[in-house]
């Protein structure tokens, strides 16, 4: 991919992440049709939009789940080639996915380095290094302040919503991401879980990682995210500056009453 | 010792997976050891554990396949697609090793071909397993004529080695099983890969999405069933130097019961190949039991269907206990 316009280098250069014109298909249905999107190194993007709008097919086109019918995606500077979730992961993108978490049935340190266990050497074998794996979730988890820290070797079937979220976003730390991406990390937790999921998202940004934060909660977003970006029906409404709105503004704009 | 020390010895019995399986095996054993006094000896138990390993090598492949989410009906038929094939390649001069190997390697293809045409084409496991198990049968029934194939060769030493008497009675089949036993359980439990399987077969999306290539775990599976199928096949090819096209029937729903019984789930994401032991075993020791307290041969399946039922409902408290 040869980018010659200096002004597209720039903003290339400038973001951590540059999406333009990205078209994605399910058969006939049109899921993205040419949206635009940006994030800036160590900026929180509140991504906004009804169901459907698209907000999740969106990040699953960054992460290399869905591959896109058209556009160009860049990651950190270069052109993004991901094939797969095990490329975008390698680059520094952890998500935690709205319905593609966890394994229910496997254990907490499992799924903590689940597609990057690891290893020791035994004989002539490697085998996974349990011990080393329990060790580092248990550190990571509570430092991301999991309360009354379970057994590692409990299946995550028991956490709370809450505690789930706080699995990827400790993923997050530990495996030095650029990018964390949360899709609706609040939608089924209690007051106190999301007041903590959210202060771990601003953690997130004081240790230098940008943030895609999906939340249909204009209020919850408004907290933590520097800029918003709204679609609907698969195409881009409104990008806004914290700076100049507010939530009850927000709220017009998600329903399409709005157009800024 | 208070109620809080035995809840927590309770708690950990519990988290042993085959915790449910090996309980009833003994309460099992109990039984006919009462009833008969002919049942708790050395031969028994090692006639018992060479029927046993037939089944037993196919139930870890169907087991193993079973965690990541998957069915093969097929293992029975290549049971006896692999020794028949070794048998008709080995009659014509060619060495019994080479003969065994190609057949395995043909075991492992018809797997590639159940893997591929399950994950590229999106037919449940079921159904197409169900047609390559009805498709292989019907071409050993038609190349055989219906009539078992002998092997003429003078060659036993290497079929002895899979199936043939070693020492106290044991025949070589016990060896492979433990062998594969240990193998597997090693593989899943504590490899990367084992790791994989648990996962695609508990969530394959989220198993996409940490970077885990889906398909290729499930065909590999799928080979190794196939392969675990044709090497059972050779085992008990090894005992009779004789193979029937029919041999082999229903064992891939007795492989499942074994799994089953051994705590797998059948939705995927569960089960452990120690179990799939223990309950290929299990099945063993009803057929053994149940002959020796002078029960008709007929009893045997409905018994099997009772067990399996029974520990179907105990298993799936047990996991909802620890596993949630
Ligand atoms: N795998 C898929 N196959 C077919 N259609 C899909 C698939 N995933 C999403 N879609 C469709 O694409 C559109 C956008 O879906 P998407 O999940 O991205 O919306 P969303 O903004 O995340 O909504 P929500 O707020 O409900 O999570 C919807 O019309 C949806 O039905
Ligand atoms: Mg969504």
């Amino acid at each position: 991919m040869i980018v010659n316009n200096p002004e597209k280098i720039k903003l290339i250069k400038d973001n951590l992440v540059y999406m333009e014109d990205i078209v994605v298909k399910f058969g006939k249905v049109v899921a993205l049709n040419g949206v635009n999107f940006r994030v800036g190194k160590n900026e929180v993007v509140g991504l906004l939009g009804d169901n459907g709008a698209g907000k999740s097919t969106l990040i699953k086109s960054l992460n290399g789940y869905h591959r896109i019918s058209a556009g160009n995606i860049y990651f950190d500077g270069k052109h993004a080639d991901f094939t797969s979730p095990k490329d975008a992961r390698d680059a520094g993108i952890e998500t935690a996915y709205q319905d593609l978490a966890l394994v229910n049935l496997m254990s907490i340190s499992r799924n903590f380095f689940l597609g990057r266990e690891l290893q020791r050497n035994f004989l002539f074998m490697k085998l996974l290094d349990m011990r080393r794996m329990d060790e580092i979730a248990a550190r990571s988890l509570k430092e991301v302040g999991l309360r009354n820290i379970r057994a590692m070797h409990e299946t995550v079937n028991f956490l709370s919503g809450g505690e789930r979220q706080a699995i990827a976003i400790g993923r997050a730390n530990f495996f030095g991401a650029k990018l964390l991406i949360l899709d609706e990390p609040t939608a089924a937790l209690s007051v106190t879980e999301t007041e903590w999921v959210l202060r771990l998202v601003k953690e997130a940004k004081e240790s230098g990682l940008a943030v895609i934060l999906i939340s249909h909660n204009a209020y919850e977003v408004f907290g933590v995210a520097d800029r918003f970006v709204v679609l609907q029906h698969g195409e881009n409404y409104a990008d806004i500056k914290k700076e100049e709105t507010n939530p009850e503004e927000l709220i017009e704009v998600i329903a399409g009453r709005i157009k800024k | 010792m208070n109620s809080g020390r035995w809840k927590k010895i309770l708690d950990r019995m519990l988290r042993v997976r085959v915790f449910g399986a090996f309980t009833g095996l003994i309460l099992i054993m109990l039984i006919f050891t009462i009833l008969s006094d002919k049942f708790f000896t050395w031969d028994n138990f090692i006639s018992i554990f060479t029927t046993s390993s037939e089944l037993g090598i196919i139930a870890i492949g169907t087991c193993f396949l079973m965690i990541a989410g998957e069915f093969d009906l097929s293992v029975g038929s290549v049971f006896a697609v692999a020794p028949m094939l070794g048998a008709l390649i080995a009659n014509t001069g060619v060495p019994m090793a080479i003969a065994f190997i190609t057949s395995m390697v043909a075991a492992g293809l018809i797997g590639l071909l159940n893997g591929i045409i399950v994950t590229e084409a999106k037919i449940p496991s079921f159904i197409a397993t169900l047609g390559s198990m009805m498709f292989f049968r019907g071409v050993l029934l038609a190349v055989s004529g219906g009539f078992p194939i002998d092997y003429f060769g003078e060659e036993t030493g290497f079929l002895n080695a899979l199936g043939g008497k070693i020492f106290f009675g044991m025949r070589a089949s016990g060896i492979w099983f433990v062998l594969a036993t240990i193998i597997f359980s090693i593989i899943l439990n504590q490899t990367r890969y084992g790791n994989h399987v648990f996962a695609v077969g508990g969530n394959a999306g989220t198993a996409k999405a940490v970077g885990i290539n889906v398909k290729r775990v499930k065909i590999i599976n799928f080979i190794i069933a196939a392969v675990l199928a044709g090497l059972a096949g050779f085992t008990m090819f090894g005992r009779f130097h004789s193979i029937d096209p029919t041999a082999g029937q229903l064992l891939e729903l007795e492989a499942i019961a074994s799994s089953v019984i051994g705590g797998a789930l059948l939705t995927g994401g569960y089960g452990s190949i120690a179990g799939a032991f223990i309950g290929a075993f299990l099945i063993g020791v009803l057929r053994s039991g149940l002959i020796l307290v002078g029960a008709p041969a007929y009893w045997y399946q409905a018994f099997i269907g009772v067990i399996l039922v029974i520990s179907v409902i105990f298993n799936t408290k047990i996991r909802k206990a620890v596993a949630g």
